[in-house]
């Protein structure tokens, strides 16, 4: 019945003398949502940015339904445009719009016609609650609305799968609750997501499958229920524990409610 | 008091001719400096190998030497080579050549200040690498640029005044051709200094107008206050 949509396969990658991905295997299946948690300077920002290539793997192989990703120039950017990167500092455009912030990749890279394009950004826009912010700059913006701008950014070019790196932990804590809020309706909306993310409450809730990475591989994974209440390694359970102190979640009331 | 006032009438026509062949000068120099410089900056900022090394040598070159020897060599070198240029195409070019390493230098200091999660955004989103260039660092970094850039455009007016030392007949010769004739160096010199005050903070407005128009939210400009 599912089918998978990414597969990651034996990556590898070191930056230097370090080695930060060793062999890293994981399958996304179709309207998946993945929760991927771990130890800082593991390697989860690594793996997203392989993925689409922002970073260059040294070995192993990603394909996206049945394309292989490769560092070819057309077929990459045609790739990239299939998958929504959030990033944890925004990154929005700074000299345009919220709006124009959405429409650029339709018009830039798809080459939409612009009016087309700025209705689709609208919408967008509207879906993640900030029609009334389209003419604002982003330095005009709060945290929260940024990312929820950014999120929009990415879903303007129809991707087939979105990656969010930490997507909430540059925000201050009352702003945290409006982007997962968002993050959420997606996930309900079938959309398949890898989301790196401490956000215990958001994980319970929206993830199907949480995976803890940790020295470059993938230590252990399962449902929220098995990776909460039932790990099959103490590491797991430490670290679990760890960050249920530190990003709540300890019971099932969620965060951002 | 009044004799000064008639003074001036009488010279004006003269030092107006000057003042036109200066902004004439400037404005050409000005536009071949960001004609290269622009490129300039983005081989060395982007580019590899022979390309960057190219721009480093040529805007190390240009700025390591004195004006004065570029503009001699560009009109009385360049004629030993066959290349024989009028006053004012070699004066614009030879300042023009001049600027143009100095603007490369401030337009790459406007990029690397775009910070790197831009260009990966844009690529994120499937730009290419120059599609992420021209649409998402350089508006950004040409707006940060236009400080300098306006201080670029008043030292440009300045510096046309070198011109004279090849007979321009730009404002600097014109004074120089009046005090010939009226033997009143310090009037004359008064009135000139007075032109180029006038003209500098007209332009200083202007520019100052433009950083208003194009200011957008979150790109403070740093000559405000
Ligand atoms: N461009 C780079 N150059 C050199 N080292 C890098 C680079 N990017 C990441 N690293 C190193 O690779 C390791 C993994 O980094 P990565 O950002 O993937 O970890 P992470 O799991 O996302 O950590 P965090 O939770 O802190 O975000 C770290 O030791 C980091 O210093
Ligand atoms: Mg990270």
């Amino acid at each position: 019945m599912t089918k998978p949509i990414l597969r990651v396969e034996n990556l590898y990658k070191k930056f230097k003398d370090t080695e930060v991905l060793k062999g890293l295997s994981l399958t996304v299946d179709e309207g998946e949502v993945v929760v991927i948690i771990g130890p800082s300077g593991t390697g989860k920002s690594t793996l997203l940015r392989c993925i689409n290539r922002l970073t260059e793997p040294d070995a192993g192989d990603i394909y996206l339904g049945e394309h292989k990703i490769e560092s070819g120039k057309s077929n990459l950017s045609r790739i990239r445009q299939q998958i929504g990167m959030v990033f944890q500092d925004f990154n929005l455009f700074n000299h345009l719009t919220a709006l124009q912030n959405v429409a650029i990749g339709p018009v830039k890279v798809k080459k939409t016609d612009k009016k087309k394009a700025l209705k689709l950004a609208m919408k967008e826009l509207e879906r993640v609650g900030l029609a009334d912010k389209a003419q604002s700059y982003p330095a005009e913006l709060s945290g929260g609305q940024k990312q929820r701008v950014a999120i929009a950014r990415a879903l303007a070019m129809d991707p087939k799968i979105m990656l969010f790196d930490e997507p909430t932990s540059a925000l201050d804590p009352e702003l945290i609750g409006e982007v997962l809020e968002v993050m959420k309706d997606l996930a309900d909306a079938g959309m398949t997501m890898m989301v790196v993310s401490h956000e215990m409450g958001f994980a319970r809730e929206a993830a199907d499958r949480i995976v803890f990475l940790e020295d470059g591989v993938v230590s252990e994974m399962g449902s929220p229920e098995k990776i909460f209440n039932n790990p099959e390694k103490e590491r797991t359970r430490e670290f679990i524990s760890k960050i249920a102190r530190l990003h709540g979640g300890d019971d099932l009331e969620l965060t951002y409610k | 008091m009044i004799e000064h006032v008639q003074f001036f009438i009488k010279i004006w026509p003269e030092l107006f001719k000057g003042l036109v062949v200066s902004l004439q000068l400037s404005a050409g120099a000005l536009l071949l400096g960001l004609a290269i410089g622009l490129p300039m900056a983005l081989m060395r900022t982007y580019g590899k190998g022979f390309i960057k090394t190219l721009a480093v040598g040529y805007i190390e070159l240009i700025r390591g030497t004195p004006m004065i020897v570029q503009l001699f060599l560009i009109y009385y070198g360049l004629p030993d080579m066959g290349i024989l240029l009028d006053r004012i195409p070699a004066a614009i070019i030879a300042l023009g050549i001049n600027s143009s390493a100095y603007q490369a230098e401030y337009f790459r200091g406007a990029i690397l200040s775009i910070d790197e999660g831009q260009g990966k955004a844009a690529q994120a989103l499937g730009m290419t690498k120059q599609q992420a260039i021209i649409n998402i660092i350089l508006p950004q970094a040409l707006r940060l640029v236009l400080p300098p850039w306006s201080n670029e455009v008043i030292y440009m007016v300045k510096y046309t005044s070198v011109a004279f030392l090849i007979a321009v007949p730009e404002l600097m010769a014109r004074g120089k051709m009046i005090i010939s004739w009226t033997f009143k160096p310090l009037e004359t010199l008064f009135w000139v200094g007075v032109i180029y005050v006038i003209i500098l903070s007209v332009i200083a407005k202007i520019v100052d107008i433009i950083e208003r128009k194009l200011a957008i939210p979150g790109f403070q400009m740093s000559r405000e206050d």
